[in-house]
């Protein structure tokens, strides 16, 4: 029983940093990813190959990843935000997500196509017994999960995350002000694009085995589900808005012992509440249940000293 | 090869439609709705249960399952998006997405995974001038036509379409003249409803009924309304029907299982050349 | 802020009974303790690409756990407890089930499994778990590559499919071929062989495609193969692409033969259904399917409640899954896998007395008998890699809206 905790722990944690970057573009960069599946499918496919083709290690075959992934994110974003329509943003990230997964699919001379990668190795697999292992993954997972919160608070914090913010609130104003709009954003898309390569970097070295099918749209569902419920803008609340979602899905099997329903009956239902969930967060809970950090300082700061003249960064 | 282009004309007066009600949406309500490819699957299973299980004949079930989904869209509207109407597009977005997921689940707990189809007979086809036609088809190109003439009539000569038009144009303007933008809100889905249930009808006889139907044709009705320009109806047709063609015929060219691939290209290269479509209007950014 | 009614008291506490209930579950069964009831995981596509297919190897199942349990259990009376999930035809989806079934309900035995990137995405868990894993898929890749005797396809092998059916068209006559395939992990290995069959005997291929699942339109697919006239077209996919493929083909007005499998062709009248009798006028399909004729499958017909002439192409893997776990742990004397996986081939291969009931063939063990059990989708016969022979593929032709039986041939 404490392995399979161990285990979902393992899968909370890849699944929160895919969280953490969609979070990071959209809830910080206001930039909807809506084929943040075939981005994952690209980190995956991308560690996989690094590693099982060009012969590389672990590590190289995750910082691959990213480096592909958000140098994909990175192109995207600067091709389409020339002209900045957001809602044309969202269909093409659909698109550039559903091409990926069709080249997944399609290209079985790279990727095996629907057959899928087997074989992938995991991380000091050689030197980690095989009965500690899970807790070992558990253990790097946490701590990437960490590094990648503490890098990512630290932008938030540093010049760059006022821009950031400056250029979702208002991105005229902003511009106006000199800042360059369109590199922010590339990197913003950059960023979170190498998070997700990361994501699925993990993913790959936890399955050990990736094909299409794994990659597909209700990803995106769960990844916003997260964000939301998380509050967009706050990176603990997105890793535990990740965790909720995780325990709201398998505690839904057990569901099935309750209700006399078909399989295919409660998985429909499942997907209707996350949906539903996510429109009633959307709606009654904007900021999730915890906040952007940036709220706290500025009434603090308030309360303490009415006439202060210090720069108000919001 | 004359074939293939009819063939691309045939897909493209199918997601006319539904290319149409994008864009009227996103004219008047200033969002991309994402969830309009489930909407089409739950008005097409609304025609199904009336044709197959009440054994209504297809027309009278389409018009009364459109009039339904219009109301039903209203509906939906007041639930989902009222509430998020000034948080701004990108929230209405994403909410459209968990819309979408709940729509086309919701089909699938009433009927299944299976695939069906409407109870009418599949007709051989008929040749003309070369070409192979059947009566399904010919019957989509008149249902589309008819509607987009009445949808041009609608906005250009009543007084509904003037008053859809100038709140897409200025919402705030519009409001002064008195036009109650609660009312047009609401006739705008009504309107786009019917549309998005006629254009599921005529998915549902192009191909099998089933639960991802919708979804799978979100990125070549988006594409259509973008090439025509979003905001503009008359753009939306012409757009579906030049990016069904175009996609059929680049089969000819490239393999086939990449043709989604196309209208993503028509899109990154209207982005690039000529954003705001063909027909619609270049407009400064705020 | 407003004091809404959702104080992060209240979250905490719904959060708390949320994982409370999962973790509750387990410890209510002290799986493997003296008389315990031994649990048995079932991961299958309830939802999803397969999800037609799913339900009813699970009512397969569930009988026959029934039926062993009245007949006494196994193991000194202890009773078999099954654990059926939804695969949901996904890979990661299927290897959080396996871990699940291995770590929290103590499974010994895996079965189901009917997709093939659920089987690949367990294999390396079951192996490395020491528990034996029975699939129902047919890619060759799942037996490939040693697997310690732990991993068991009650499938015919993709590539046997290929060489049947290539017989077949070659005994059917068609001198020109098209072949369509659905982009999947089991279509590929059985459309290869076929074509390269064909064309080692003379025959042509005039074109070759792949196509996508949801796609919105097949129709320049379609233009493309039966555009060409050739004598017969060969579909490999699934169900729902079927569907609206043959209503374009007949749309189209094509006048070529069309030859598929069952489970895109029949898969239990919707297809039929689906598209109407005309549509479906003359289409072939095979499936491997168990022997009609053995009394293993009538039996299993019989406890499925069902009549006597209907044909079930996957839940009899479902049935023979569990009863060989059943045997196979009964002649070990042991529920764990490490010593009973090594008996899987003693009692499917024999030698021993022919016996195709299971609660039969466990009173046989128990009193020290040699056995051979029959099985209902097959003579659950191995191969040391975990294959089954002496499979055979059924051959359909769809006339008057009814699938006529015409042939049934082994590779």
């Amino acid at each position: 029983m404490i392995e399979f905790i161990v285990l979902m722990g393992i899968v909370v944690c890849f699944s929160g940093i895919l969280a953490l970057g969609l979070n990071f573009q959209w809830g910080l960069g206001g930039m909807v990813n809506f084929g943040l599946a075939g981005f994952y499918a690209l980190g995956a496919y991308s560690c996989a190959l690094l590693m099982l083709k060009g012969g590389f290690n672990t590590f190289f075959g995750a910082l691959g990843a990213m480096v592909i992934v958000g140098a994909v994110c990175g192109l995207v974003a600067f091709v389409t935000l020339r002209v900045t329509e957001e809602d044309y943003f969202a269909i093409v990230t659909l698109g550039v997500g559903e091409m990926l997964r069709l080249i997944a699919l399609n290209e079985d001379w790279l990727t095996k196509g629907a057959l899928g990668l087997t074989g992938i190795p995991r991380p000091l697999s050689a030197i980690v017994p095989p009965t500690y292992y899970p807790y070992f993954l558990l253990a790097l997972s946490i701590a990437l999960v960490v590094a990648c919160i503490w890098v990512l608070n630290r932008l938030a914090r540093a010049p760059f995350g006022r821009v950031v913010r400056a250029v979702r609130e208002d991105d005229v104003v902003a511009a106006t002000l000199g800042k360059n709009v369109l590199w922010a954003r590339v990197r913003i898309f950059a960023i979170g694009g190498a998070l997700i390569g990361l994501a699925g970097s993990l993913h790959a070295f936890y399955y050990q085995y990736i094909d299409p099918t794994q990659f597909s749209t209700i990803v995106v569902a769960y990844a916003f589900m997260a964000v939301i419920a998380g509050g967009r803008g706050s990176n603990l609340g997105t890793i535990a808005g990740a965790a909720v979602v995780m325990l709201l899905l398998e505690g839904s099997r057990f569901v099935k012992e309750l209700v006399n329903l078909e399989a295919d009956q409660l998985a429909a239902i499942r997907i209707i509440i996350i949906g539903v969930g996510l429109i009633l967060l959307l709606i009654y809970r904007p900021n999730g249940f915890l906040r952007e950090y940036r709220l706290q300082a500025p009434l603090k700061e308030a309360r303490t000293t009415p006439q202060s003249t210090k720069e108000v960064t919001t | 090869m004359l074939q293939t282009a009819f063939n691309g004309l045939v897909t493209g007066i199918i997601i006319a439609l539904p290319a149409l009600a994008v864009t009227l949406l996103f004219g008047v309500l200033k969002f991309a709705n994402f969830a309009i490819g489930a909407m089409m699957t739950v008005a097409a299973y609304m025609v199904y249960a009336l044709n197959t299980e009440l054994g209504w004949p297809m027309l009278p079930a389409t018009v009364a399952a459109a009039v339904v989904f219009g109301v039903l869209c209203i509906l939906m509207d007041l639930v989902t998006f009222r509430p998020l109407r000034d948080r701004g597009g990108l929230t209405l977005m994403v909410a459209s997405l968990g819309l979408g997921f709940v729509l086309e689940n919701l089909a699938r707990l009433a009927y299944g995974n299976s695939a069906r189809s409407f109870a009418m007979e599949l007709a051989r086809p008929f040749r003309y001038m070369d070409i192979r036609m059947n009566r399904e088809q010919m019957i989509a190109f008149v249902v589309a036509t008819l509607a987009m003439g009445i949808m041009y009539i609608l906005l250009t000569r009543m007084p509904i379409g003037r008053a859809m038009r100038a709140v897409a144009d200025n919402p705030s303007l519009a409001q002064v003249r008195g036009i109650d933008s609660a009312a047009i809100i609401r006739w705008t889905w009504f309107i786009a409803g019917m549309l998005l249930a006629v254009g599921g009808v005529l998915i549902g006889m192009d191909r099998a009924i089933e639960p991802p139907m919708g979804s799978s044709y979100l990125i070549p009705v988006f594409s259509a309304a973008i090439l025509g320009g979003l905001g503009s109806p008359l753009g939306a047709f012409v757009g579906a029907l030049l990016i069904g063609i175009v996609s059929e015929m680049a089969t000819l060219v490239i393999p086939p299982n990449y043709r989604i691939g196309i209208p993503l290209c028509v899109i990154a290269a209207i982005l690039i050349f000529r954003p705001q479509g063909l027909f619609g209007q270049a407009h400064i950014r705020r | 802020m407003k004091r809404t009614g959702f104080s992060r008291r209240k979250v905490l506490k719904t959060l708390g009974a949320s994982i409370a209930v999962p973790l509750a579950a387990p410890f209510l069964n002290l799986a493997h303790a003296q008389g315990a009831a031994i649990p048995i995981g079932v991961a299958l596509p309830m939802t999803g690409n397969a999800g037609a297919y799913g339900p009813d190897m699970g009512e397969a199942a569930k009988r026959t756990v029934e039926r062993i349990n009245k007949g006494g259990g196994i193991l000194g009376g202890r009773k078999l407890e099954l654990f059926i999930e939804d695969s949901e035809s996904s890979a990661s989806v299927a290897a959080n089930l396996s871990q699940k079934f291995i770590n929290v309900h103590r499974c010994q035995s895996l079965v189901g499994y009917w997709g093939t990137p659920e089987g690949m995405a367990s294999r390396p868990i079951a192996i490395q778990n020491k528990v034996v894993l029975m699939v129902s898929s047919a890619a060759n890749a799942i037996t490939e590559g040693g697997s310690d005797g732990y991993v068991w396809r009650f499938q015919m092998k993709a590539t046997d499919w290929g060489i049947v059916i290539s017989r077949a068209a070659e005994k059917l006559g068609f001198k020109t071929f098209g072949v369509m395939g659905l982009q999947n992990a089991f279509v590929l290995p059985i459309m290869r062989v076929f074509e390269e069959r064909m064309t080692a005997s003379g025959r042509k291929v005039l074109d070759s495609l792949i196509y996508n699942p949801e796609q919105p339109s097949y129709r320049a697919e379609v233009e493309r193969i039966f555009g060409k006239k050739p004598e017969a077209v060969f579909c490999f996919g699934l169900l729902p692409d079927f569907v609206s493929i043959m209503r374009e083909v007949y749309r189209g007005g094509f006048e070529s033969n069309v030859v598929a499998l069952s489970i895109m062709a029949d898969a239990e009248g919707k297809f039929v259904q689906a598209v109407g009798p005309q549509v479906a006028e003359g289409i072939r399909h095979f499936q491997p399917m168990p022997d009609l004729s053995a009394p293993g499958y009538k039996r299993f017909v019989q406890m499925m409640g069902a009549p006597a002439d209907r044909v079930y192409l996957f839940p009899p893997n479902t049935h023979d899954q569990i009863a060989m776990t059943a045997l196979a742990m009964e002649k070990a004397k042991s529920p764990m896998a490490v010593d009973w996986s090594k008996q899987i081939i003693p009692v499917g291969n024999g030698p021993g007395e022919a016996v195709d009931d299971v609660v039969a063939a466990l009173e046989q063990l128990r009193s020290g008998k040699a056995i051979n059990f029959q099985g209902a989708g097959s003579t659950c016969e191995f191969t040391p890699t975990g294959d089954q022979i002496g499979r055979g593929m059924g051959q359909w032709i769809i006339k008057g809206g009814k699938s006529v039986f015409v042939d049934y041939a082994k590779p």
